[in-house]
């Protein structure tokens, strides 16, 4: 069953046509992967996904609902998390997570709080002031605010981006159980490209703002002629549009 | 995972989201004591200053009542600090960089909104019970002397700044974060016309016109009317409602056509940057 529906998604900013008719399904407990080159037209497709952006034609379809018709309904349903985006620095962890979980409606915030914070081992962490957290640190409680709401589509920007090795490892295995065994829907963007092999079940090649190409890492790289994603990603990067 | 959340048009999930607003405003006074510090820092200054001209004045035996300016100083907070704190409680989610993240919440703009007006009324009510008091004790003026007045002169001036808030808003949205100087200085503009300190009658004729569409005008002027023994002059307060409505209503449009042409030319998603 598909999750999200972007048909024809176009945006113009000036001079600039930043995304060009890029058309998306993702299926429920499927993680699909957006990649491309910096101003490919990926963070413009996240935000007109989540409402940010309004497109000049195409639409989104969530849950079988029109985003802009049924904003309120999508989004109780939808959760994001950006390492770029900040936090309110002066409030603890604890308070930052109780305020979205109370934006979010939830009837106990604080019970998902606490096993939010279980999930992502950052309990240690929730009497800290966001303002003092390390860039890792920030990023998994900024995963933790993606996931308070039990979403059904998790829309992640680069949710890997300022960890290390073996956090960002231990992150990737929770949000593929998370796909997997909840059947939450993953769309994310990623310049980590054995993290979108590991990971992801579909991934779309964006270059100028258009899908350039399609499928499982393996089904890119026979496609290419290449080994391995990082070869595509270089080839569509260095070369646009495959013959 | 266990989330479960109310129905998202329930009202009790609105007031939940509106709560969230509010739970989150009130946890960030509560870490910080500049906040604190600084409800209560500006209005003492004004007061104290204010304060000390009028005694000197009086101790000259300028012709006027004491309480006038006194009440002037502190009916002025009133429509300063609605004014400020609803912007502020907006420009705070910019420099933090999270107004991306309250978007992509089911919280609509008006919950927000409201949020933030409800915070902005804590704030006040906490400013100015130190200024009455303060008042009181220092110059020997009780606010309360304006009587059953008093309630619908500070609603009056509470949605007046409330309305010139969302127009602020409007211009960080719009301009982006450069604009926060029209949050700070905005109802400076309607400082002159507003009769705040003298009489509107001192105005040049065409600022008396314009004094007549600033619903502030008439609460200042009603409320010199009350302090010299007049009783409440209620036509010109429902005037002034009215106008309150009037300002309100085209706040919020524009507000919401900001926020749509923000949406539009992708400026929303530049606070994230």
């Amino acid at each position: 069953m598909a999750i999200l529906e972007a048909q024809s998604l176009t945006k113009r900013f000036g001079p600039v046509q930043a995304v060009d008719g890029v058309s998306l399904t993702v299926g429920q407990g499927e993680i699909t992967a957006l990649l491309g080159p910096n101003g490919a037209g990926k963070s413009t497709t996240l935000h007109m996904l989540l409402g940010l952006v309004t497109p000049d034609s195409g639409g989104v379809t969530m849950f079988g609902l029109d985003l802009q018709k049924h904003r309120t309904e999508v989004l109780s349903r939808v959760n994001f998390s950006a390492s770029y985006l900040g936090l309110p620095g002066v409030l603890h962890v604890r308070e930052v997570l109780n305020s979205f979980a109370r934006l979010y409606g939830l009837r106990d915030p604080r019970a998902r709080v606490a096993e939010v914070a279980e999930l992502l081992e950052i309990g240690p962490l929730l009497k800290r002031r966001t303002a003092d957290l390390s860039s890792g640190q920030h990023t998994r409680v900024q995963l933790g605010k993606a996931l308070l709401n039990d979403p059904e589509l998790l829309i992640l920007d680069e949710p890997t981006a300022a960890l290390d090795p073996d956090a960002g490892e231990r992150i990737r295995h929770l949000l593929v159980s998370v796909a997997r065994e909840t059947g939450t829907a993953l769309l994310i963007t990623s310049h980590n490209m054995r993290e979108v092999e590991r990971m992801c079940d579909t991934i779309h090649f964006l270059s100028a703002g258009r899908i350039v190409a399609s499928g499982s890492a393996a089904e890119l790289a026979a496609h290419f002629g290449v080994v391995d994603l990082e070869e595509v990603f270089l080839k569509v990067a260095r070369e646009g549009v495959p013959a | 995972m266990t989330a479960i959340a109310f129905e998202p048009h329930s009202t009790q999930a609105r007031w939940r989201r509106v709560a969230g607003v509010v739970y989150r405003d009130l946890a960030a006074m509560r870490r910080s004591p500049i906040r604190v510090f600084e409800i209560l820092f500006w209005p003492v200054i004004e007061l104290v200053v204010w304060g000390y001209v009028t005694l000197f004045l009086q101790a000259n035996k300028v012709p006027f009542i004491v309480s006038m300016l006194l009440g002037a100083v502190l009916l002025w907070q009133v429509l300063h600090r609605a004014s400020n704190e609803v912007s502020i409680g907006f420009l705070e989610d910019v420099w933090s960089r999270n107004l991306i993240n309250l978007h992509v919440t089911p919280v609509k703009p008006g919950e927000y909104v409201t949020g933030l007006i409800l915070f902005s009324l804590i704030k006040i009510a906490g400013g100015l019970a130190v200024m009455v008091t303060l008042a009181y004790v220092l110059y020997g003026f009780g606010l309360f002397s304006v009587g059953i007045g008093l309630i619908p002169f500070m609603a009056v001036l509470l949605v007046l700044g409330w309305a010139l808030a969302l127009v602020a808003i409007s211009a960080v949205l719009r301009f982006g974060e450069g604009a926060q100087v029209i949050a700070w200085s905005l109802v400076f503009v309607f400082q002159p016309v507003a009769g705040v300190f003298y009489p509107v009658s001192v105005l040049p004729e065409p600022l008396q016109w314009l004094a007549t569409a600033v619903p502030a005008s008439h609460v200042f002027e009603g409320m010199r009317a009350v302090l010299g023994g007049a009783p409440v002059p209620w036509d010109t307060l429902a005037l002034a409602a009215g106008l309150d409505v009037l300002y309100v209503g085209v706040a919020l449009w524009l507000y919401t056509a900001t926020l749509r042409h923000a949406r539009s030319k992708g400026r929303l998603s530049r606070f994230g940057e």
